[in-house]
């Protein structure tokens, strides 16, 4: 009886000490505000990939600790209520959908391209940042690829209280506002999504297509479309 | 009954002498520069905002709340709108990475469909733009502790010295134009001798910088009268 509860108290402290070198944060549902701006009049439908419904991440900090995010179902349902807010009308598939069954004027696949962030012990700051890259891939009614476009978003959150998982999940909300905010603002005018609204591309419009989209993924990055500290208004 | 009174009475007193000897030294400098007459009316309200982090601003949190929480207070205490209402009734234009840089940025984005209104239901005359932090630039000292079985206690000397810098940018939505800007730096100097016990003396600079800041804030917004 004694060895049992010596044996009891031992994995206690066990799981009390690996505890204490890994944190485990989970994000629930981001929710964005209703959007200051007019719906384009469009027919979208959205193909949502499998990794969207269960997403994780982690870092380790060398010889220190361990982090890992579990966005969950966050991105899905993020998206879901993006393109909600944007457009007139948004049916969702799943990655099995045949998109053929359905009726719209474009398709949106988006991919998480790249998630990273960092805790204070790695950035020498009292903040937790998260960058997450977005690859957004758009199709036309027939389709074929009308554009590829890559959003990439920051969001940064100082440590507040003692473990910082709830700074960490705050700066992760906060990289997918700036997702959504880029989105909202520039989607239309760097991917012309909305000429998609007059029907599938043209042949010439698919040869320029593939084109520019091998440029785009020439490109290191092209955050550079949208200025940082207000409205680019360039091209409007 | 008269005796426990006069006891009661010096401790009160010898308290707050000791609390005023423990704290550490702070400097400190608050300073306006007005471009604009500002005033401000019965049912306009004041929105206090952070700037960019995309543009390398560290402004804490709590330093916001802080200065919120000041100018609301007292007598003349304005009507404050919280910036993440603020940021979500108007998303996504006052985003960190969307929110206009100038007042040049603010003249364009209230020509935005909703944007005015949006404002003008808020009923927000100011916006105040934060920028600064606080931080550690110096320390020294050494100190250590030991225990043993007989007891333990700590010997040494240490230091630290912070420096809270916040410049506050004030916009004008009536006329789409930055009515000038306050500017608070101090610094403050903590210690912690220890003879057996540590005796912290704390210099609460972030603290002190957020009511210099905010009292003179007030001061600026307010005085002189709107027409």
């Amino acid at each position: 009886m004694i060895a049992t509860n010596r044996l009891t108290y031992l994995a206690i402290l066990i799981s009390l000490v690996a505890s204490g070198c890994a944190s485990n944060v989970k994000v629930e549902y981001p929710t964005i505000p209703d959007p200051l701006i007019d719906k384009l009049p469009m027919d979208i439908a959205l193909r949502i990939p499998d990794e969207f419904y269960d997403f994780s991440h982690e870092e380790n900090v060398l010889g220190k600790e361990t982090w890992t995010i579990q966005l969950g179902s966050a991105n899905a349902m993020f998206f879901e209520q993006l393109f909600g807010y944007m457009f007139d009308n948004v049916v969702v598939l799943s990655a099995t959908d045949d998109a053929l069954d359905y009726e719209f004027d474009a398709l949106i696949e988006p991919h998480i391209e790249g998630f990273e962030f960092s805790v204070p012990n790695q950035s020498k700051t009292d903040a937790f940042a998260v960058w997450i890259r977005y690859r957004m891939q758009i199709f036309d009614s027939a389709g074929n690829r009308a554009s590829t476009w890559t959003v990439s978003a920051y969001g940064k959150s100082q440590k507040e209280g003692l473990g910082g998982s709830k700074s960490l999940r705050r700066a992760a909300v906060l990289a997918m506002r700036d997702a959504a905010a880029l989105i909202l603002l520039q989607m239309d005018k760097a991917t012309k999504i909305g000429d998609l609204a007059n029907g599938p591309l043209q042949v010439a419009e698919i040869a320029s297509a593939t084109s520019a989209q091998d440029e785009i993924f020439d490109e290191d990055d092209n955050i550079g479309i949208f200025a940082i500290g207000g409205i680019d208004d360039n091209g409007e | 009954m008269a005796n426990n009174v006069v006891i009661l009475s010096a401790r009160r007193i010898l308290a707050a002498l000791l609390a005023i000897a423990l704290g550490g030294c702070i400097t400190a400098r608050v300073e306006d520069a007005r471009e604009h007459a500002t005033g401000i009316n019965e049912g306009e309200s004041i929105v206090v905002m952070a700037k960019s982090y995309h543009q390398g601003n560290e402004t804490e949190a709590d330093y916001i709340r802080c200065v919120e929480n000041t100018l609301a207070r007292g007598s003349k205490g304005l009507r404050i709108i919280p910036n993440q209402q603020f940021v979500d009734s108007l998303f996504p234009w006052f985003e960190p990475r969307t929110a206009p840089a100038n007042t040049k940025g603010l003249v364009q984005l209230m020509e935005r469909p909703g944007v005015a209104e949006a404002v003008k239901k808020m009923g927000v005359r100011y916006i105040v733009w934060l920028d600064g932090e606080t931080e550690k630039v110096a320390s020294g000292g050494s100190l250590s502790c030991a225990a043993g079985p007989g007891g333990g206690g700590c010997f040494g000397f240490a230091w630290w010295q912070n420096d809270a810098d916040y410049v506050a940018s004030v916009w004008d939505l009536e006329g789409y134009e930055s009515a000038g800007t306050v500017t608070a730096d101090y610094t403050g100097t903590s210690f912690l001798p220890a003879i057996v016990i540590p005796i912290p003396l704390i210099a609460r600079t972030q603290s002190r910088a957020c009511k210099g800041l905010a009292t003179q804030l007030k001061a600026f917004i307010i005085g002189d009268t709107a027409s």
